[in-house]
């Protein structure tokens, strides 16, 4: 209690509220925006909030994280267009419903699904989290490398076209993290006598070239693409009768939410796809779907919000990054000389209730910026894209730039840009290798501590039993498409 | 017999001809990067503790080799799950993305030369008109608005060093 009425006092500076809230402000503003995510806009951030109070950096970073979600929604709802991919199945139900003339109405249902989903979500997240720390510190080298195995697994199952590809760039990522000088013999890799990579590559031009450069160059081939936009004057709440109808979609797509967030390497994306099928699946009125049904909005956007805080779970608790955003942070909180995982949670637990509280304003926050703003978020996805991305370029030189000044900086970022273009147009995505780079650090110390306990044995590793069901689990997770398929035939 | 929809007509239907090319690509690239590990110093095992500095990579190394030699055929299972692995990239890239390309790296080039202030004023301007900007008053405002705004924001309030580049011998 005490922990938590500390982290309460390190929010309730008037500066951190002012962060937390401009989070939550930038975070609807390019969830709405298409074609910016929430995190191409945690990658810009994190060079500009070095020089910050860590727990007003990382509030800004969750609150962006939750808010961008929800910005998503107000362009799938209102041109068709999601702003960002967890809104994808939000359009299915929300345009048609705009279309019929209740655009206000969609919002409304969209924005109270999703505090509700937030709010569950984060209610899980403060219990669950130090129960998987305690858990945690128990945990030697082998069992980190068997849940840093598990984790890269997961990428497989990502969104993407081709799990295969995923684990590709998700091992790539580890590749890179392979650069600079080994820290136990002090040896030089893959420097080729650039004196810039002795330190290896760093994480915020890579993170800001593959999500913000590579999508400057997408955009680049549909600069003239024409969007229909239904008007809505304002954000209409559902009644408590609507509600009521609605809380059992709302309360199960929370759960499946918050479960699938919890997952490492799942994301929104997924959650709030199968949010839809479930809502669906257990629907009454099953043939209103995809002509404006309520669950069909309700459904997704719960399980999407509620992912956003369960991904932070396995972040915060385990240092294992529960989706790309969360990756993104992550990275921050070590730039911040923080060391992500259970001694997080046991050293300073106020520090992490106070992200869970920047994480509960944010999720009432965009509530009230969606009542005041949803016509001017509307009108966003309308600033011209010949404008509007060389400016997010700019953003990116001076984010590369700053961040070390340093211009080979600068380079590695447009170097990440056109590999992420082009890794997109052959169908390996971003996030995986962003996440493997994160991850690449302790999957090789995990694993050269675990190879020098068991004199190079490798066998002697799953002599533990938490290493043995990672392995399990990593098995059941590259092999799920085979039996997934197998019982889906039955 | 059975005749499978799903089984390839011939030989060269089992190969997906981009991620031939892209797995050809990739083996080259792993073989090179192997053959560094193999320059990397060696250290005594007493001092590395029996794990060579080049163990960790050879290892991904391989595994990545692996799954390389799988995405020729790739195609195959994925078209069986309904997903089309060329719908990405049946058009071949546009005009447009490799002149911004090419303009984006020229800028950041001579970047060092042009100082910061100048680098962002010749962004804004350049692919605005690039992209098919023409209206000029919109451009006139953008350009001297925003590089404005960018320098105040980050050179001004929030103290991030800009080179001064040609302005500087300007001034001088």
């Amino acid at each position: 209690m005490e922990d938590i009425i500390k982290g309460i006092g390190l929010l309730l500076e008037f500066q951190n509220i002012l962060l937390i809230l401009s989070g939550v402000l930038i975070g609807v503003l390019v969830g709405a925006l298409p074609g910016l995510s929430s995190p191409m806009a945690i990658a810009l951030l994190i060079p500009f909030t070095i020089s910050l109070d860590p727990v007003a950096a990382i509030a800004m970073m969750a609150a962006l994280y939750c808010a961008g979600t929800f910005g998503g929604s107000i362009t799938a709802i209102l041109i068709n267009a999601p702003g960002a991919p967890p809104a994808v199945a939000t359009a299915l139900d929300g345009y048609p419903m705009a279309k019929n003339g209740e655009p206000g109405r969609a919002l409304g249902l969209a924005a109270v699904s999703s505090v509700f989903g937030g709010i569950f979500s984060l209610i899980i997240f403060i219990f669950a989290a130090p129960l998987l720390a305690k858990l945690a510190l128990e945990f030697g080298p082998a069992e980190y490398f068997g849940l840093a195995v598990f984790a890269l697994s997961m990428l497989a199952s990502m969104s993407g076209k081709s799990s295969l590809r995923n684990l590709i760039s998700g091992l790539v990522g580890v590749l890179i993290g392979t650069i600079g000088i080994h820290l136990t013999t002090g040896v030089e890799r893959f420097t080729f006598d650039i004196p810039d990579l002795e330190e290896g590559i760093h994480f915020v031009p890579v993170l800001i070239g593959l999500f913000a450069v590579s999508e400057l160059f997408k955009q680049s081939e549909k600069l003239n693409a024409v969007v229909e936009r239904i008007q809505a004057k304002a954000l209409r709440l559902p009644t408590l009768f609507e509600l009521k109808k609605l809380k059992y979609t709302i309360l199960r797509s929370s759960g499946i939410g918050t479960f699938i967030g919890i997952l490492p390497a799942e994301g929104s994306t997924v959650a709030a796809i199968i949010g839809y099928n479930e809502a669906r699946r257990w629907s009454k009125d099953k043939d209103s779907f995809g002509k404006g049904s309520p669950e069909g909005i309700v459904g997704p956007e719960a399980a999407n919000n509620a992912a956003a805080g369960g991904a932070m779970v396995p972040t915060l608790a385990l240092g294992i990054p529960g989706s790309g955003s969360t990756a993104l942070i992550l990275a921050a909180l070590i730039m911040h000389g923080f060391r992500p995982g259970p001694y997080l949670i046991s050293e300073t637990p106020e520090f992490v209730y106070a992200i869970f509280g920047a994480m509960l304003i944010a999720n009432l926050g965009f509530l009230f910026i969606g009542l005041v703003g949803a016509k001017f978020f509307s009108l966003v996805a309308f600033i011209p894209k010949k404008l509007l991305w060389p400016a997010v370029f700019i953003f990116s030189m001076i984010g590369s730039y700053s961040f070390a000044s340093s211009m080979f900086d600068v380079w590695v970022m447009l170097a990440a840009g056109l590999v992420g273009y082009f890794m997109d147009r052959h169908g390996f995505s971003a996030a995986p290798l962003v996440m493997g780079l994160i991850l690449g650090k302790l999957v090789e110390e995990s694993f050269s501590q675990s190879m020098i306990i068991h004199d190079n044995n490798f066998f002697a590793l799953l002599e533990s039993p938490v290493v043995l069901l990672f392995f399990v689990l990593t098995f059941l997770s590259l092999s799920s498409p085979f039996w997934t398929r197998y019982f889906s035939k039955k | 017999m059975k005749n499978n929809k799903n089984a390839p007509k011939s030989l060269g239907a089992l190969f997906n001809k981009s991620d031939t090319i892209i797995a050809i690509l990739l083996t080259f690239i792993i073989g090179f990067l192997w053959f560094e590990t193999t320059k990397f110093e060696k250290v005594p095992d007493l001092f590395s503790n029996n794990i060579p500095p080049e163990m960790f990579p050879q290892i991904l190394l391989i595994i990545i080799l692996g799954m390389v030699l799988i995405i020729p055929f790739e195609h195959i299972f994925l078209k069986k799950n309904g997903k089309d692995i060329d719908s990405s990239r049946k058009n071949s890239v546009e005009f447009s993305t490799i002149g911004t390309m090419f303009i984006l790296s020229a800028i950041i080039a001579s970047s060092q030369v042009l100082g910061a202030a100048l680098t962002i004023i010749a962004v804004s301007v350049s692919l605005p008109i690039y992209w098919g900007e023409r209206r000029l008053k919109v451009l006139i405002s953008y350009v001297i608005g925003f590089p404005l705004f960018v320098i105040v924001l980050f050179n001004i309030i929030l103290g991030v060093h800009f080179e001064p580049g040609l302005l500087e011998l300007i001034k001088n």
